[in-house]
């Protein structure tokens, strides 16, 4: 998991430098708010990096770290748990400002069982998640994506963390540090 | 070409009306057919302390009883051993409730909501407090937990002379450990109902077939639960509470527990939280062991000790 971690900061920050002079690039960074179905909000941070050379920006690589500690559990007794998701998504119509996606997803899921009586439980796991939706690209450097995901591993309490649900709704909101005219020649 | 297209579509069309609205194949010796019903005076009679200790004795009024209520698509013989035990022990009695829409056909079921299924256990409360008894408890076995956990959510035992004193639940269902019972507003229309194979010793005591808008109740039910867990619940100071958590469980997810732990508070000045044990079994409801397939002498030793613990806290 950490190897594929390294590898794509690696990709996304190194990238840009071997690429500069030829490639437009594109980099936003920003909030994630996600609401799995039956259960928490999870908010945290993305980011979302392409070039043209990812297939003329038709794939975007991205990161992203959100929990119920900035969720329900901030105001609620919900479970403290965080994922970490790694992923790449195709979009559709890469130069309009309306765009469709579908992506897959990776990670991993860790929940906070709190108390020793609860040690017994499962509570980390590897994620995997398919993902669709929308991105709307703004005149001024944001966006806004809203997306629907599948989690292929769920948790049943025995083989996996019993609060991995299967349905998950995002909308994360980004603001272009490094928007597609910065390093246009 | 065109017309084949058509009928095609017509024909996925009328598949898709079908299937939303099956009616499944009922057996008369199922409980789902309505031949078998839990529901009639002699059961009530036999199963309800208020039935069939209607005029109680002040020694009697004084003894504690235990409300049992049972989980989804089961019957009163959810508690039976607990009761066996109890009429052994005599220190003790338990009122097993029959949930309302349970032990009837599949057409009371199908029609049946969370709050009907509840119903019987907050009538059993009423006419226990009427007659005079001033000790009551309450159990709850899987759906019965959350039943209970709403009833002290709003605040129903309030305007009664006796509050319960105690609430034992036995592996109470907050979370599904079958997560797609989360996409049952989706998936149930299609579905319409699904089916459960049951060990010959439990025939006729629960429902086989469960219909998909029981299914929703059921799911409504536990999200309600887990929403107001989250929010807090306040335990009155002198209510006892304990759960048991089988560790291995594929109904309801042993994370269950964990969010009654949390949900649950007494007022922080007392530094008291509610018992929790999570029990070495592989058994959903392990306190039932009678009509089982295979029952290992380690699950009668945990009933046992379950049932002992029980008592001793009602001794106190």
């Amino acid at each position: 998991m950490k190897k594929i971690l390294v590898l794509l900061v690696a990709v996304m920050l190194l990238s840009p430098v071997a690429k500069a002079q030829t490639a437009s690039t594109e980099l936003g960074v920003g909030l994630r708010f996600q609401k799995t179905e039956k259960l928490y909000w999870e908010n945290g941070v993305g980011l979302d990096y392409t070039s043209d050379f990812l297939l003329k920006k038709h794939i975007h690589l991205k990161m992203s770290y959100a929990s119920s500690r900035f969720g329900s559990a901030m105001i609620g007794n919900a479970v403290r748990q965080d994922n970490i998701l790694v992923g790449a998504d195709w979009r559709f119509r890469p130069q309009k400002p309306l765009q469709i996606f579908a992506g897959l997803n990776t990670g991993f899921f860790h929940a906070d069982m709190e108390n020793s009586t609860f040690a017994v439980l499962p509570h980390n796991s590897l994620l995997l998640s398919g993902e669709a939706g929308l991105f709307y690209k703004f005149k001024f450097p944001l966006a806004a994506s809203f997306s629907a995901g599948y989690n292929l591993i769920t948790g049943n309490g025995v083989a996996g963390p019993g609060t991995l649900f299967p349905v998950f709704y995002q909308l994360s909101v980004l603001y272009y540090i490094k928007p597609e005219a910065s390093s246009k020649r | 070409m065109k017309k084949n297209i058509i009928n095609f579509v017509l024909l996925v069309i009328s598949a898709l009306v079908v299937s939303c609205n099956p009616t499944p194949d009922i057996s008369d010796n199922m409980l789902d057919s309505g031949q078998v019903s839990y529901a009639i005076p002699d059961s009530l009679q036999k199963h309800l302390v208020s039935e069939y200790l209607s005029s109680p004795t002040s020694i009697q009024k004084n003894t504690p009883v235990i409300i049992a209520a049972h989980g989804y698509t089961a019957t009163t013989f959810e508690w039976d051993e607990l009761r066996h035990y109890a009429d052994s022990a005599k220190t003790f009695y338990v009122s097993q409730v029959l949930l309302g829409g349970h032990g009837r056909s599949y057409a009371d079921f199908k029609k049946a909501t969370w709050e009907d299924w509840q119903s019987s256990v907050k009538e059993e409360y009423r006419k226990l407090d009427s007659l005079g008894f001033t000790k009551i408890y309450l159990a709850g076995s899987s759906t019965g937990a959350p039943l209970i956990i709403n009833l002290l959510k709003s605040n129903f035992f309030a305007g009664y002379n006796a509050r319960p004193k105690g609430i034992f639940l036995v592996d109470p269902i907050i979370v599904s450990s079958n997560k797609t019972l989360t996409m049952v507003g989706l998936l149930g229309p299609v579905l319409g109902y699904t089916t459960v194979e049951l060990p010959t010793g439990e025939q006729g005591k629960w429902y086989v077939y469960r219909p998909q808008e029981t299914l929703k109740e059921l799911m409504k039910l536990i999200d309600l639960t887990r929403r107001d867990l989250e929010k807090g619940i306040n335990l009155p100071d002198n209510l006892y509470v304990k759960v048991y958590k089988s560790k291995i469980d594929d109904v309801a997810d042993p994370v269950s527990a964990l969010l009654i732990y949390k949900g649950l508070k007494y007022d922080w000045t007392l530094y008291k939280s509610i018992d929790v044990e999570m029990v070495d079994s592989k058994l959903h409801v392990f306190t039932r062991l009678d009509g089982r397939d295979v029952v290992a002498a380690h699950d009668r030793m945990l009933q046992y000790k379950a049932f002992k613990e029980m008592e001793a806290k009602m001794k106190e």
